[in-house]
Parts: structure tokens; C-alpha cells; sequence
């Protein structure tokens, strides 16, 4: 097998230099001659008709090419007509059809867009804009309509789907256990809140031919939603997207403003620019849905657990159908014999929700994993010692083996480096003056996915090595983990490799999320690499005499060159290539999981263990210690990989502490919209957090043994902190965010 | 109120307003005149740009401009120097940070016109030619950033944090720093490499 | 942004005159706030008259007091030297504030001026008698987490963001002011107002007066404290603040003085409890009943209800860590 990446001396980010001297460019940064710019006007009901929309005053404004809206857009040829059946609803509907009719489905709906030749003047005719609506009664709020939920559309037919009701041993088997307890668990609806607001360059190069410059986490996904949009093969819709400001799930989705700014793009036959407000990025493009949940949970004295019942439901669309992952985690992280899950949804008068950072396995686990410490204080155990009691050795959801599983591991290493054994055993104990101190703990998972891909390679002749695919990079480093991924494997110097991304004419790539890129992409490079290997073996075989019958067992690919094992002839790739009168390379690989890994259960998993203190007067909070753990397979980067576990946590620290998307449902507006209402962590809030890897490679899920990272770094934070808030002034609190309000 | 029947032109009134008081060569009538037939656009902007002469990067940039575009966006939008950031454009997330004489702002909060006769440095005039400032190689050094949105920004203002003498320890350089949002979350990696800016000692 | 006329002003005189012509002109200094407002239209001025040249921006002994001249930055006024160690409350209520961006920016005259922050007046699709009078109040059965517990009126339930303001108001700052019939100077406590069933209006400023400078009178504060409880650790509005400052000689109150941010249109000054505390030892017990009663007659209106108990417990821990006890 191979020995994978150095980590004693990780790569420095590749794209490091451009992205420290302002060089790198994002979408809304590419300048288009002629390009003209667009703002939209958005709706202020939640639910009802444009009755008239005046748009007089915003087209005799200076500078205003066009005022569009459902009165006069031209359609995208591929929108989707009305359901046939109205009788029916739709399974799983379709995305918001932007301009299409009068109906406003969500508060904060894009109904029109100025285009004019200057941002200050498209901004200022936007206002000038003005809709009288006919209101029809909206429903927003979820915890008042509970009861309202439906099994989502794939789950009623296909009753072996993960978001289908699930049982395992007795229904509600928890409450025949002499240790019991029921909880309900809430959080409100949060927003991914990338540094970078949405933002698009439209660009139709001729009339069948677009190119957008856009802010996506899928190159291809989106060439092809918006191909099919306008009814064009894929090839004439180019996504260009090499820098991506964040986005934690919410492009994994094409919005409206997209639509939007295409539409007016070829409408007035000129390059679009829009990008959205931060006001505007509340309400159009996803969010992390808010969800009820509630647990029962059952176990013996020993802290054997007998059942668990996980009921979530959590809020989408009417339009379109969301779901995520809730309750996975309930299903395969402990042993209890019986457990009940059900998981449902409720069609609301709001716009589509969208996957957020450790999507709804990190909902899930905020409620399961403040359960198992609940349970914990009851049974007068320890709650990282029930989490070993419990600890299974294969999936008891799908009896099925692991891949690999290092949880245990994680479990020593955090402990070790957070003090577990100074955590006091009894509630609100420890105190230093005023402060309040405690440790909590609790663990993620997610599973460890992989797509196919392909890669292409080009090898000059000077011994440099270009790779190119369509991947994008929101953030994680998947540049330089591919260029560690190439030079570890073919042994070109890291500073003679680029690896080119964010372009839909680059080879297959689906989107970077779910912790899938490395498994995916590097598979892909890995392959490439291992091609090119062959070629470059064979061309010494035939044009060098020491190389003769030399095979790739018996060579060293590294410095650049190749080297006989025990010998000292050795060539570097650019001679070689000369002196076999090749030129350069160029071919493309491809790789895809291979049918030995549906035999196994593959997940990566996290610990997280916080200290907190909490001011026992004013309420305020302060995390003053993290350490996050994590069995992620092989780890391709120290840095750049401990960084995604740092930023994992800084975001699970706005879950549990500051994150609330507060809609007003006399409206059913969001009325913290920005990023003085919404609190997003400071540098104040976020403290020295130690990162430990087990580091051991799972070749199950790929051939470098990586198992992914990006959502394990926030699945569990949520927990652990409201675990250790628990632990430090006896105050368990169920609803997020735990504001000082909470614990005065 | 305008009348039922009257379209409605928000420009007219306010070149009927400017030209009284504009030192134009042009009676309020013939502005408005041309405003309406959009004979003149030049006319008109006379009348709406504001002259104002900014020192960028060691550039002196002299223009007449609408007095609505902010600092932020006379930079990437006019001069397309897009290293400076709009991640909020309302003074709440610090991506847009450039020093004015020196001092760091949040260059969506202020108006260009407001900045005339001022010297701006941006992260694209902050490395001395192919050299980067040390704080820009401390970031790369440190991994301080993931998507590197709020990159120059975070650089802008750790040099500035660092200037104004309040980089002594974790917790001021925490405190700060709180006007620089990072979503990904590279916190840690940031103050550690403005820690070790400060603790090099040299003059930036 | 709506269309504006922008006038650079060189002499206060001109200054003056520009914001006279013009119903609807704004002076700017900073712009923090007003920009703000006038991108999501909740402020929309015809003409903004720049006073950023005026020469108003020194800082200086009077008296054994402190002028300020309006234009004096945030961060600037923060650092001072003299302010540091001659009214500390007033440099760590600044440092409170915003960021340090934006107090880099921010002028002392700006930031009396600064507008609330409740999240029905910045959006104009909302009712507000604030920014629309006679619409109703959302916040009054809204979302009022942030709202004030004392003076609020049915027309409006909103608080004064500022952090400055809680101290000067302490500090029995003066406020400076010019305007086309002659110089006056108003108290801080009389400077911004509660709103009645006037809530559009924020202070007594007539709308073509000029802010020139603060004064702040010697002060004999030994022991002070700036206490502000946020929902995050830095860089967020509060949810309630409190200015501590005490006069002590050994164990005994000498003076006391109290204010508290974040409670009402208005930074609101405890007058009664520090009347309470008044000759009476430092102890956790007079602290106690010096809030209870500072807290006489507040009133919550749901989301904020926690501030009946953070407010005074946010008093007594002020007090307590001004007076080191």
C-alpha cells in the first residue's frame, strides 16, 4: 500500500500567496466589458398575489436599462409548467421559478430587478419599485404546527429509505428501561453566512452560449441545472468558479438571483452582475431548517442502554421538498437494542432550507448526544465511560462491519488533552469568583462518502505536472491536498505541480460537500498519477538500458525523477521525456468506488471536549478550551485538515451560543438579518482549540485511507458545549442558541 | 405628491433641487430639460458627480463621481482593485478594511467623496513589490484562512491591531480583532500569526 | 442610495448654513450610522452636509475637566491619555462599542447622534412610529429581546445603542451645540429624550444644530466599572450595560454614580439608587438594594423580560467590580 502524505511537514496552501495579496478572484470580481448590474426588488408577505407592480418611477430613474419582472421576463424554456394534477401534490416539487407568475411563496422572494449601468443606481431604482400584494395567511411557524409533519415524498415510496421510519427490536423499547427519561430538543433556523455574499457574472457569449462566473460549490451540477434550465446542451454553459468565498452547503443548491441574473443578461443582451445583500442572503438561498426533536431514552444501572425514540421534524418549503440526515446517528452509534426513529418535515410559507455544515447530522446529534449525558447524571456515570459502554463493534443498523473505526482512540486522545479528570462528577461544583467552569463531551459522525471523478494530467516536458478537474474549493484546501495527494504519489516536487479547479470544463467532478472531495478527487489524482507512473516506466524501458526490464516495484519516483531501488541509475522525468522524444502527456483517468466498499459501514467520527465558564451573574459565556478529535482516515494535510476541525468547532460554538435566525410570524420575516443581529462568532468567542488525529488510513472507502473531515468538525460541537454548560452550573438547556438569557 | 397622471422622475426633482445651488452654467430649467429628454447625460452628471482626488496604493486617482459610491465600491468596481472584500457592506463584518492615513476602516461606511485628499492602503498595496508584508507571509505560515474572503481584511487589520499597540497578548489581539469576521472559522490560526508578527519586533 | 447633494464644509459657519437651506440635510462625520441607514432607506436626506473638515476634533483640559470636540474619533478619545486615567469609564465604554474599525471612524458627536438598532426601524417593510410615524410599533408584541424595560410607551419600546452614551451620562456630561440662533449647551441628561408619543425624535437637537463639542466636568470617581452582557463575547449591541463609578474613601461611598445602557430610549441614569448608596459601606447587600431599587418601575414586554433579572444583577457586579470588593 502506499505510505501516505508527510504530515510532520504539510504543504503550505497552494493558492496561499493569491489569496493573501487580494490576487485571487471571486465570482462578482470578473470584469466583463459592458457588464451592467443588477438588484433585486423582494417580496414583504410570506404568502399571497402581486396585485400590480409599479415599476415607473424605477425606469425613469437615471442610468435603469431595464426594470424585469413576471410582467415582462422572458422564461427559461426549461422552467417546469404548473403540476398537472392539482388534486396531487407534487413529490418533492421543484426549485422557485424566479419571475414566473405573481405568486409569492416567501417573505424575502425576489419579485422584480433593476438593471442599470452603475450599482448606486440599480440599487437606489430597486427602491423605487413598489408591489400591492393580495395577502393570503401564511404559515412560518413550526413549533406551533408540530403536529402538522409529513414523511417526506421518498420515503413514502420507498419504505427502506433512510428518511423512512425506522424500528429496531421493540417500538419504544426505551420505556421498559429501570433508568429512563424523555427530552425535547430545539433549534431555530440558522444561516451558513459565508464571507462571501452570492454573487454571479451572467454572460451569454452568443445566443445559445452562457457563461457565469458564480458562486457554486459544483462547477458541473450547475452547468448542468442551468442546461437544462435554458434547454442547451451542458457544453454551451460554462461555470466558472476557481475561488469561492465559503459557502458551507448553501450553493449546493442554484438559487433564484442565478436564474435571475441570466434572464436579464439575455434580456438586455449585455453581462449581468448581481450580488445579493446580506439582508437578501436570509432569505433566498437556504438555511439550516429549524427543527423539533424529541428523545426518549432507556438504559440499565450499568449504563447498558435498552432503547432509544428520536423524533425530529423539522421545517421546509411549499414548493420544494428538503430533507437531511437527522437521525443517523441514533441508528448506528449505540448498541441499544431497541431503537425508533421518525423523521418528518413540514411544508411551510418560507423558502427552501438547504444542507448546512454537518447537515442534519449535526441537528441530530445535538439532541442525541445532550441525551446521552442527560441519561448519564441520571445513572451517576460518567458520560465518556457510557459512551464506551455503549460502543459498538459493527453497525447494529445495517449489521454490517465498519470499514475502520478509531472512535475509541479519539476518546484518549481528548481526553488526555482536555483534563477529563479534572471534570467534576456533580453539576455546578467547580467555580473560580463569579465563574462557573465545566467540561462536556460529545461525539459526531458522518459517513465517508465517495463519488467517481475523473482527472486530467499533463506532463511537459520540462518535468512539470498540470491536473485539472471541475472541482471547486469553498475554503478546505482541496488544491493543496491534491497537489500533496500528486507529488506523494508520482514524486514531482509539490512547487512543480498545479492543480487547476473550478471550471466546468475541467473533468467530472460532482460538488465539494459531504465531506466527499479528497475521497473523490484524490482517488481520481491518484489514478492519473499512477498512469502516468506506467507511461513514464515504460519510456525508460525502452530508452534508457539500466531501465530496461525494470518494473514499477523496482523504481522510485521522487526529486522529480526515477530511480532504480538499490541502484544508481536514476533519470529526472524532463530528461526522460527528451531523450524518448515524447511529448507532453495528456490523458484523463477516472476513478470510482469499487464494489468491495458496499460490504462495509464507513463513517468518519469526531470528539469534541469543551471547557466552558459561565459568569454565575451576568449569564455570559465563554468557551476557554477545545479539543477536537477525529478518526478521518488518513490525514492527506496537518495543517490545512486541522484548520477544517478549528473551523468546525468555531461554527458549533455559533450553534449552541449565539446562532438564531429570528423570524417575526405576524410577517414571517427573519428579523435578525444581518451580521449585527445575527451573531456569527468573533475572535472574542472562539479560544485556543487543539485538533488530534488518530491518523490511521480506512482503505476501504479509498486508496489514499482518507474518510473525510469538513462536517465531522461540527457534528457534536453543539452538544458538548451545552454538555459542559450543564456541567458547569447544573442548567440543562434544550433550545439553541444558550444565550446568557438562558442561564441568569 | 405628484399627480395621478405624471410619471414619475425622482431625477427631475433632484436636478431641480442640485442646479439652484450647483455652480453649472445652466438654468434649473434647462437641466431638468435635459435630464427629461435624455439629451444630455453628461448634463445631468455634471450637475450629480462630485470631483474628489484620493491617494491609492501611491497613486493619485483624481475623478468626478456619484456621491453615493462608497469607498468600498469606487475600489472594486471602478478602480477593479477587488482585494478589498464586501461581505456585509454595513460595517458589521470587517472584510472591506483599508487604512485611511493610516488607520483602519471599514471602507463600506464611508463614502469616496468623504475620503478626498486622503492616502489609502489596500492588501494590494501592502507587499513591497513581489515581497509580502510579514503579516501576509505569517497568514500563509500559519494557515490564518480558508476561503480567503475575509482574508485582506483580517491582514489589514492585524497589521493595524499590531501598529496601534494592541497585539500584546491572546486576549487583546482577541478582542481587537472582533471587528474582522472568519466564517470558516481560522480564529486561532489568525491570532497565532499575528502573535508571531508582533513577537518578530519589526517595524511594519 | 437615494440621490443627495454633497457639500464640503470648511467653517462651521458654513456648515451651519448648508443644513439650514435644506428641509431635509443630514450633517456626516463618520457616516457610520447614517450610511447605514441611508442604504437601506430608513434615512434618506437630500443633502448631506460633510462637517469632517471643521476643526473640532481636539481633545483638552478645562478646568480640570475635559472638552471634547465633536469630531474626535472613538478610538482617539478611547486612548487618550488623560481619559484613560482621569475617567476610565468613559475609555472602557468606548472600547465596549462596535469595532475598532469603526470607532476609527465614529466621532463623539456622531455616536449621540447614533440611531437604535431595533430591527422593526431598519426594515422599512415593517411598521415603525420610529421611522414612520403613526404606523404602530412591531416591536411592542414582536421580536423585542433587545427593547427597553424603562420609558417606553406604547408608540415605541426601542433603546439608545450607544455605549458613550451610558458613560458621559455618568460623567454628567454637557453637550456643546451650535445652530443659526447662537451657541447652547444641553445636559446629557436632558439631551436625548424618551418617546413619548414623539418616539421619531431621538434627542432636543433642533435639526440645523451642530454638535461642537462634550464637556465633561472633574470628576472624583475613584473606583469605576464598565459592565456590558452581549450575545457574544465582543463586536454586539448590549443587552444591557451599566457605568459604575464610586467615590471611596476607605470602606464608606463618598459618591456614587450609575447609569445603564441598553434599558431604554435613552441612557438611563439611576439617580434613586445612587442616592441609596450614598454614605453607606460597600457591601454586596447595598449593591443589592441599590438595584432593586434602580429596578423600580421597569416593565418587560416578553422576549426581554430577562432584563427585570440581568439588569440588576449586571448593577451589582459592576459596582462590585468597580469597588474591587
Amino acid at each position: 500500500m502506499n505510505t501516505f502524505f508527510k504530515a510532520d511537514e504539510p504543504l503550505q496552501r497552494v493558492d496561499g500567496k493569491m489569496k493573501v495579496t487580494g490576487a485571487a478572484k471571486y465570482a462578482a470580481e470578473y470584469v466583463l466589458p459592458d457588464c451592467r448590474y443588477a438588484v433585486l426588488v423582494t417580496s414583504s408577505i410570506a404568502k399571497g398575489r402581486i396585485k400590480s407592480l409599479d415599476t415607473k418611477a424605477a425606469s425613469n430613474a437615471p442610468g435603469v436599462i431595464a426594470v424585469i419582472s413576471y410582467l415582462n421576463a422572458i422564461r427559461p424554456p426549461g422552467y417546469a409548467a404548473d403540476n398537472e394534477h392539482p388534486t396531487e401534490p407534487a413529490t418533492g416539487g421543484q426549485p422557485h421559478r424566479v419571475f414566473y407568475d405573481n405568486k409569492v411563496y416567501f417573505n424575502g422572494q425576489p419579485i422584480a430587478m433593476v438593471v442599470a449601468d452603475t450599482f448606486e443606481r440599480a440599487t437606489y431604482a430597486a427602491h423605487l419599485v413598489k408591489a400591492q400584494y393580495i395577502v393570503e395567511e401564511h404559515l412560518t411557524d413550526l413549533n406551533k404546527n408540530l403536529d402538522k409533519g409529513v414523511l417526506p415524498a421518498s420515503a413514502k415510496k420507498n419504505p427502506k429509505s433512510p428518511l423512512a421510519d425506522y424500528d429496531r427490536g421493540v417500538v419504544d423499547g426505551y420505556k421498559t428501561a429501570p433508568v429512563k427519561l424523555e427530552m425535547e430538543y430545539e433549534h431555530p433556523a440558522e444561516m451558513h453566512n459565508p464571507m462571501e455574499l452570492q454573487a454571479i457574472v451572467a454572460h451569454w457569449e452568443t445566443d445559445d452560449k452562457l457563461t457565469l462566473y458564480d458562486k457554486v460549490q459544483g462547477t458541473q451540477p450547475t452547468q448542468q441545472n442551468f442546461a437544462k434550465e435554458w434547454k442547451l446542451p451542458p457544453e454551451n454553459v460554462k461555470v466558472i468558479a476557481p475561488f469561492v468565498g465559503g459557502a458551507f452547503g448553501n450553493a449546493l443548491h442554484n438559487w433564484p438571483h442565478e436564474t435571475a441574473a441570466i434572464i436579464a443578461a439575455k434580456m438586455i443582451k449585455k453581462p449581468v452582475k448581481l450580488m445579493l445583500t446580506r439582508e437578501q442572503m436570509f432569505f433566498m438561498v437556504g438555511y439550516r431548517p429549524g427543527t423539533f426533536q424529541r428523545i426518549g431514552i432507556g438504559a440499565n444501572r450499568d449504563g447498558k442502554l435498552v432503547g432509544i425514540s428520536h423524533f425530529s421534524i423539522g421545517q421546509t418549503s411549499s414548493y420544494e421538498e428538503f430533507t437531511e440526515s437527522v437521525l443517523q446517528q441514533t441508528r448506528m452509534m449505540y448498541t441499544a437494542p431497541n431503537v425508533s426513529t421518525r423523521y418528518r418535515i413540514l411544508p411551510m410559507d418560507v423558502s427552501t432550507p438547504i444542507w448546512m455544515r454537518g447537515p442534519g447530522e449535526a441537528t441530530g446529534a445535538f439532541a442525541l448526544e445532550s441525551a446521552l449525558d442527560e441519561i448519564a447524571y441520571e445513572l451517576n456515570i460518567d458520560p465518556l465511560e457510557l459512551r464506551i459502554i455503549n460502543h459498538t463493534d459493527q453497525d447494529p443498523e445495517r449489521n454490517m462491519p465498519w470499514s475502520t473505526k478509531y472512535l475509541k482512540e479519539c476518546f484518549k486522545l481528548g481526553a488526555e488533552a482536555i483534563g477529563w479528570n479534572k471534570r467534576p462528577l456533580k453539576a455546578g461544583t467547580l467555580s473560580d469568583g463569579p465563574w462557573k467552569i465545566g467540561y462536556g463531551m460529545a461525539v459526531g459522525t458522518f459517513g465517508a462518502n465517495r463519488r467517481s471523478a475523473k482527472v486530467r494530467a499533463k506532463l511537459f516536458a520540462n518535468g512539470s505536472l498540470l491536473l485539472q478537474s471541475a472541482v471547486t474549493d469553498i475554503g478546505p484546501g482541496t488544491g493543496t491536498a491534491m497537489v500533496g495527494i500528486a507529488t506523494d504519489a508520482i514524486g514531482i516536487p509539490a512547487d512543480q505541480i498545479t492543480f487547476q479547479l473550478g471550471n466546468s470544463e475541467f473533468p467530472v467532478a460532482g460538488n465539494q460537500g459531504g465531506s466527499s472531495t479528497v475521497n473523490s478527487v484524490g482517488s481520481a489524482v491518484l489514478a492519473v498519477c499512477d498512469v502516468l507512473k506506467q507511461k513514464l516506466l515504460e519510456m525508460a524501458n525502452q530508452n534508457m538500458p539500466e531501465f530496461k526490464s525494470a518494473t514499477l516495484e523496482q523504481v522510485t519516483f521522487s526529486n522529480g525523477g526515477l530511480q532504480l531501488k538499490g541502484g544508481s541509475a536514476k533519470t529526472t522525468i524532463g530528461d526522460l521525456m527528451k531523450k524518448s522524444g515524447s511529448a507532453d502527456l495528456d490523458l484523463i483517468e477516472e476513478a470510482k468506488p469499487g464494489p468491495e466498499a458496499a460490504k462495509y459501514s464507513k463513517y468518519s467520527y469526531s470528539v469534541h471536549f469543551v471547557e466552558v465558564r459561565v459568569h454565575s451573574i451576568t449569564g455570559r459565556i465563554q468557551v476557554t478550551k477545545a479539543v477536537t478529535c477525529a478518526d478521518a482516515g488518513k490525514i492527506i494535510n496537518m495543517k490545512t485538515a486541522g484548520n477544517q476541525m478549528i473551523g468546525g468547532v468555531t461554527g458549533g460554538i455559533g450553534m449552541a451560543l449565539t446562532e438564531d435566525a429570528v423570524m417575526d410570524h405576524r410577517f414571517g420575516r427573519y428579523m435578525t438579518k444581518d451580521l449585527a443581529d445575527y451573531h456569527v462568532p468573533v475572535h472574542a468567542d472562539v479560544p485556543h482549540i487543539e485538533v488530534r488525529f488518530v491518523d490511521k488510513p480506512d482503505y476501504i472507502v479509498d486508496p489514499m485511507g482518507t474518510k473525510g473531515i469538513g462536517e465531522i468538525a461540527i457534528i457534536g460541537v453543539a452538544p458538548a458545549i451545552a454538555n459542559a454548560i450543564f456541567n458547569a452550573t447544573g442548567k440543562r438547556i434544550r433550545q439553541l442558541p444558550i444565550t446568557p438569557d438562558k442561564l441568569i | 405628491m405628484e399627480k395621478e397622471n405624471a410619471t414619475p422622475n425622482p431625477r427631475r426633482d433632484f436636478l431641480k433641487k442640485s442646479s439652484l445651488i450647483t455652480a453649472v452654467a445652466l438654468t434649473p430649467t434647462a437641466a431638468i430639460k435635459a435630464a427629461d429628454n435624455q439629451l444630455d447625460e453628461r448634463i445631468a452628471q455634471a450637475i450629480e458627480n462630485v470631483p474628489c482626488s484620493i491617494e491609492i496604493n501611491g497613486t493619485k486617482h483624481t475623478m468626478k463621481i456619484d456621491p453615493r459610491i462608497t469607498l468600498l465600491d469606487l475600489l472594486r468596481e471602478r478602480l477593479h482593485l477587488t482585494g478589498t472584500k464586501k461581505g456585509c457592506d454595513y460595517g458589521q463584518c470587517g472584510a472591506c478594511t483599508v487604512h485611511v492615513d493610516g488607520q483602519r476602516v471599514n471602507s463600506c461606511l464611508t463614502l469616496a467623496v468623504m475620503n478626498d485628499g486622503k492616502k489609502v492602503t489596500t492588501i494590494e498595496g501592502l507587499a513591497n513589490g513581489s515581497e509580502l508584508h510579514p503579516m501576509q507571509a505569517a497568514f500563509i505560515k500559519h494557515d490564518g484562512f480558508q476561503c480567503g474572503y475575509c482574508t485582506p481584511g483580517q491582514i489589514m487589520s492585524a497589521v493595524a491591531c499590531i501598529r496601534e499597540g494592541h497585539a500584546d497578548n491572546e486576549g487583546e489581539i482577541r478582542e481587537f480583532m472582533s471587528g474582522n469576521i472568519c466564517r470558516c472559522g481560522a480564529y486561532p490560526n489568525i491570532v497565532a500569526a499575528i502573535q508571531e508578527v508582533k513577537k518578530g519586533g519589526k517595524n511594519i | 442610495m437615494k440621490q443627495f447633494q454633497y457639500i464640503r464644509s470648511v467653517s462651521q459657519k458654513a456648515a451651519i448654513s448648508a443644513i439650514t437651506q435644506e428641509p431635509k440635510a443630514k450633517f456626516v462625520a463618520g457616516g457610520t450610522n447614517l450610511l447605514d441607514l441611508m442604504k437601506r432607506h430608513v434615512m434618506t436626506p437630500e443633502r448631506l452636509v460633510d462637517i469632517n473638515k471643521l476643526p473640532l476634533r481636539d481633545i483638552k483640559e478645562e478646568n480640570k475637566g475635559l472638552h471634547i470636540g465633536a469630531l474626535a474619533l472613538n478610538s482617539t478619545v478611547a486612548e487618550h491619555a488623560t481619559i484613560v486615567k482621569k475617567f476610565p469609564l468613559l475609555a472602557e465604554a468606548l472600547n465596549a462599542g462596535a469595532s475598532a474599525q469603526l470607532r476609527n471612524m465614529a466621532t463623539v458627536g456622531g455616536n449621540l447622534m447614533q440611531r437604535t438598532r431595533c430591527p422593526y426601524f431598519y426594515d422599512t417593510t415593517t411598521p415603525c412610529n420610529k421611522r414612520e410615524p403613526g404606523t404602530g410599533c412591531s416591536a411592542l408584541n414582536g421580536f423585542n429581546r433587545m427593547h427597553a424595560i424603562f420609558g417606553a410607551t406604547p408608540h415605541c419600546i426601542a433603546v439608545n445603542p450607544s455605549d458613550m452614551n451610558v458613560a458621559l451620562i455618568a460623567l454628567d456630561a454637557s453637550v456643546q451645540v451650535s445652530g443659526p440662533k447662537g451657541d447652547r449647551i444641553i445636559k446629557m441628561q436632558d439631551f436625548h429624550r424618551l418617546p413619548g408619543d414623539q418616539p421619531e425624535k431621538d434627542t432636543i437637537l433642533d435639526k440645523n444644530e451642530l454638535i461642537t463639542a462634550v464637556t465633561i466636568p472633574a470628576s472624583t470617581l475613584t473606583h469605576n466599572h464598565y459592565l456590558k452582557v452581549r450575545d457574544r463575547n465582543s463586536y454586539a449591541f448590549a443587552l444591557v450595560s451599566v457605568a459604575a463609578g464610586l467615590n471611596l474613601d476607605g470602606k464608606t461611598i463618598k459618591v456614587a454614580r450609575l447609569a445603564m445602557g441598553g434599558v431604554a430610549h435613552k441612557p438611563w441614569r439611576l439617580t434613586a439608587a445612587e442616592q441609596s448608596l450614598q454614605g453607606k459601606q460597600v457591601s454586596i447587600e447595598a449593591f443589592q438594594q441599590a438595584a432593586d431599587i434602580a429596578m423600580q418601575g421597569a416593565k418587560g414586554y416578553g422576549h426581554n423580560d430577562f432584563k427585570l433579572k440581568l439588569a440588576p444583577n449586571t448593577i451589582v457586579e459592576a459596582l462590585k467590580i468597580a469597588s474591587r470588593i
